[in-house]
């Protein structure tokens, strides 16, 4: 009896935890990119992705009508000594994005920006962003999504496998579109919204590509990462690069896939589906509609 | 950081990078077109099957780097 019981329980959290990414090697890659001289120069991705995100959630600026209090979360040191000061009272809290360390029903608005793509047990994160958002809260969310980078996973799959005979990931698994609606479900949010957005950036090769994905923070730290890419691989790949995805003026353009989420904590003021039956047109009326008499066409 | 370590010295050669693959970009087009004749193609991507158009390549890489250093050595007696 006590054995099904502990068999149950284990069941509640998801079957097996998923243990994909390396946590403390992102928060020393994040260290790292941080305390770099010059590391405002690899922050344009996150700035167009945050300034896409804000404007779901409010428009340009957030103001200090609307917002009491900012709590700004991160799992690099570094990363959250780099955030400029604003006017609206900031906490920076040094928490991992996969054990928040807030009570339940605390937030009316939870934001995340390019950081779940890391995440180990997403399911269990957004239960916990579920949690710790008040009733009628609503989660905002951006992160890179199926196609991110196809074109540098592709170079370096044929690369490698052509120099060496088999290829290793390189590239971290993404979550596809189509599984994020169910994943958001799941956790518990209505009125969901997801929408897909491309940005492609164009690098003069594909060293260029390596370096800035690396001074954003944004390095593999899979477990099942190779630590190595041999220089025949580097060379062969920058060629296979150039000559797939190369365009006319030379450069080579690197996609990233953003998936923006929106999802709300269920509250009795939401609009809930209307009851089968509760109809009071039918969409054949539809055909009745007749044009209005007398108005010019443009 | 701390002085020279590999890793520097590493970063320092794989900067030099992008102008030396410059150097042997029509190397590099035949490479790569022979690679991506093989995603259209019936042919399947196996080991070594480009390998002498990486050859091509990688010769006249080895020499753009040997011609960059000999360049340094004569430079660098400021």
């Amino acid at each position: 009896m006590s054995i099904l019981t502990l068999r149950s329980l284990s069941g509640i959290s998801q079957n097996r935890r998923m243990n994909v990414f390396s946590r403390e090697m992102k928060q020393r890659q994040k260290d790292w990119a941080a305390q770099l001289q010059d590391s405002q120069q690899y922050d344009y991705l996150r700035q167009e992705v945050g300034s896409r995100v804000a404007d779901r959630a409010a428009g340009p600026t957030f103001h200090t009508e609307v917002v009491e209090r900012f709590c700004l979360t991160d799992v690099s040191q570094q990363s959250l000594r780099r955030m400029r000061p604003s006017e609206i009272p900031t906490h920076c809290v040094l928490a991992d994005e996969e054990f928040l360390p807030f009570k339940e029903n605390t937030f009316d608005l939870v934001v995340s920006s390019l950081a779940l793509h890391w995440i180990n047990d997403l399911p269990g994160a957004l239960r916990q962003i579920h949690q710790v958002l008040k009733p009628d809260g609503v989660f905002i969310g951006a992160m890179v999504g199926g196609e991110t980078l196809y074109e540098l996973r592709c170079s370096l799959q044929l690369a490698e496998t052509e120099r060496e005979g088999g290829f290793s990931p390189h590239i971290s698994p993404y979550t596809a579109v189509t599984d994020l609606g169910n994943l958001l479900g799941q956790a518990g949010f209505n009125m969901l919204t997801v929408d897909i957005d491309d940005i492609q950036v164009h690098y003069p090769g594909i060293m260029e590509v390596m370096t800035d994905l690396q001074g954003m923070g944004e390095s593999n730290c899979a477990w099942n990462r190779k630590s190595l890419l041999h220089r025949d691989t580097i060379l062969a790949a920058a060629a296979i690069y150039k000559e797939m995805y190369g365009s006319e003026d030379g450069s080579i353009p690197a996609t990233f896939e953003i998936l923006y989420m929106i999802g709300w904590k269920p509250h009795e003021s939401q609009a809930k589906p209307a009851k089968r039956g509760s109809a009071t047109a039918s969409f054949g009326d539809l055909s009745k509609t007749g044009r209005p008499s007398g108005t010019d066409q443009p | 950081m701390s002085g020279s370590n590999v890793w520097s010295r590493t970063r320092e050669k794989m900067r030099l990078f992008p102008e030396l693959f410059a150097q042997c970009a029509n190397e590099a087009a035949v490479y790569g077109k022979c690679v991506a004749a093989t995603t259209t193609g019936t042919q399947e991507l196996r080991k070594d099957l480009c390998a002498k158009e990486f050859e091509a390549l990688k010769i006249c890489f080895t020499n753009a780097v040997s011609a960059s250093v000999s360049n340094c050595h004569t430079e660098s007696s400021v």
